[in-house]
């Protein structure tokens, strides 16, 4: 999966969960919008990061020795495409 | 700790700050004194002259009442009855006179009653002396200089432990108990606040907000759910001079201990060597028991063993350092800091028309420690996808967010424990 690819999958699971959780996401939802600024509370996120673990495969932020809390949407794609990186590597 | 909360404010210097906090959710953050709060809790205390002695409800309208209120009638009033929300009063608790004492010497030895969530969603009234729940109170000589945040709802165990830490202590409080979670944060940051105690939960927000980087916190403390080595790591890391601990407690057995090495669980030694007053245990079921110097209540007594040990429900993991902790036996599913009874959301699923069996669990979450998952078993011909939009739907109508299930899954059977029992997977 390319970065691009990876991106909009996260964008996808982020309208959707939206929905699910009964979040009002601001529109539009850009790069540097910060997480807890975009409409989706921490119940919204905490259920996104579980359906990003479903699609992928992996949960960075349980993997972590020192946890990394992303403030942009960005940052938190960014992380994903790290992990993604060192899996696809091995 | 001994004395009423009164008497242990004296201590300290009239006119230190005791209390900022906001009167409506934009208004600025207003400063009250240690003397401003013994005058207005004294005019209180006056004004219920016929209270001396009896059981008393406190309903919680703003802080700074809410603590004259505590300081107005702990050592004044037999019981101190502490509402858990703000608005309902549970059925036959407005006015409770059955402790009324014969004795009318002050102070009197007030008992504490707090609610706790019974399986049921009943609140259940547990007692405490003020000195069980001031036990692990620090107060070190700098503690007077610190400022407590309070992000926790006050009437509860956990905030009522950072209200009673900042008092006497004789520390500044700062509320941000109410308001959206940035408001909040705000708050914490306009107040500079430099010791908080919160929820893993919370503090994976705060982190997240990128605010938390703004305070030079000097004491952290964690608790309410399980505390993770990767969180305890990055907090160590933030403010690496600071005071670092994760708390044990429960509304049910009291404040029971501090964990202050950085490190998830706690160390094993303790089943051996104990912690000041406390003895631990560990069952075969992986149960962990607590025995404290002060005897639990009667309420707690089915729960107690022989040798004066409470099964505290949790279940734990022993390593060779560390007692780590798994979740609740019981299968409470812990969503952020909110507890969450799978028997509750199963019988809310179980009403939808085309539902046979169903099966509430938690999965474990990296955000707010676990998530609301449910399967269920669906009576011959039903459309699954269209049996779990009908559950969604029954479930968003019936109960809270937290306690929605996140994921629905119609599978064929559901597994059963040896006893018949549906298996609780923790």
């Amino acid at each position: 999966m390319t970065k691009t690819d990876l991106h909009h999958q996260i964008r996808n699971c982020l309208q959707q969960v939206a929905e699910l959780a009964n979040c009002q996401l601001i529109e539009p939802v850009t790069d540097d919008t910060v997480l807890l600024q975009s409409g989706l509370d921490s119940l919204g996120f905490a259920m996104l990061v579980a359906q990003l673990e479903e699609e992928l495969g992996f949960d960075p932020f349980s993997e972590m020795e020192i946890a990394v809390y992303p403030r942009t949407f960005a940052e938190f794609v960014s992380i994903y495409q790290q992990y993604q990186l060192k899996y696809a590597g091995g | 700790m001994s004395g009423s909360l009164l008497a242990l404010m004296e201590r300290h210097p009239g006119d230190s700050p005791a209390l900022k906090y906001r009167q409506t959710a934009t208004a600025p953050l207003v400063t009250v004194s240690y003397r401003q709060l013994q005058q207005l809790a004294l005019a209180k205390r006056r004004q219920a002259a016929n209270l001396q002695q009896q059981a008393v409800n406190i309903r919680y309208r703003d802080i700074a009442d809410f603590i004259c209120s505590l300081l107005a009638y702990d050592g004044f009033c037999s019981a101190l009855y502490l509402l858990p929300d703000h608005n309902v009063a549970p059925a036959g608790m407005l006015f409770i006179a059955s402790e009324t004492m014969t004795d009318q010497r002050l102070p009197v030895d007030s008992r504490w009653y707090l609610a706790t969530s019974g399986t049921t969603g009943t609140p259940k009234w547990i007692g405490h002396s003020l000195q069980q729940l001031t036990k692990t109170v620090s107060t070190r000589a700098s503690g007077n200089t610190l400022c407590w945040g309070l992000v926790y709802q006050p009437f509860r165990f956990a905030g009522l432990q950072v209200v009673l830490q900042s008092l006497i202590s004789g520390a500044c409080l700062i509320d941000a108990s109410d308001g959206d979670i940035e408001q909040r944060f705000d708050t914490l940051v306009e107040g500079n606040v430099t010791a908080l105690s919160a929820t893993p939960s919370l503090w994976r927000q705060f982190l997240f907000s990128g605010k938390a980087t703004a305070l030079q916190l000097q004491q952290l403390t964690l608790g309410g759910e399980i505390a993770d080595q990767p969180l305890l790591n990055r907090l160590s890391q933030l403010y690496p001079t600071a005071q670092l601990r994760h708390i044990y407690a429960s509304t049910e057995a009291g404040v029971a201990f501090a964990v202050n090495d950085g490190k998830a669980g706690f160390p094993r030694d303790y089943l051996e060597q104990g912690y000041y007053d406390l003895q631990f245990k560990v069952d075969a079921k992986h149960h962990l028991w607590l025995k404290n110097s002060a005897l639990f209540g009667p309420e707690l007594a089915t729960r107690v063993d022989a040798a004066g040990f409470l099964d505290t429900e949790d279940l734990v993991e022993l390593t060779p350092e560390r007692v780590l902790f798994l979740g609740r036996a019981s299968g409470v599913i812990n969503v952020g800091g909110n507890k969450v009874h799978p028997e509750q959301v199963e019988q809310v699923v179980l009403q939808v028309p085309g539902v046979a069996a169903c099966r509430v669990y938690g999965k474990s979450s990296s955000i707010l420690g676990q998530l609301v998952m449910a399967e269920l078993v669906a009576e011959p011909d039903t459309v699954p996808e269209e049996l779990i939009g009908r559950v969604k739907a029954h479930c968003q109508q019936q109960l809270q967010r937290h306690q929605i299930p996140f994921k629905i899954q119609v599978v064929a059977a559901l597994p059963l424990a040896g006893s018949g029992k549906q298996v609780r997977i923790v």
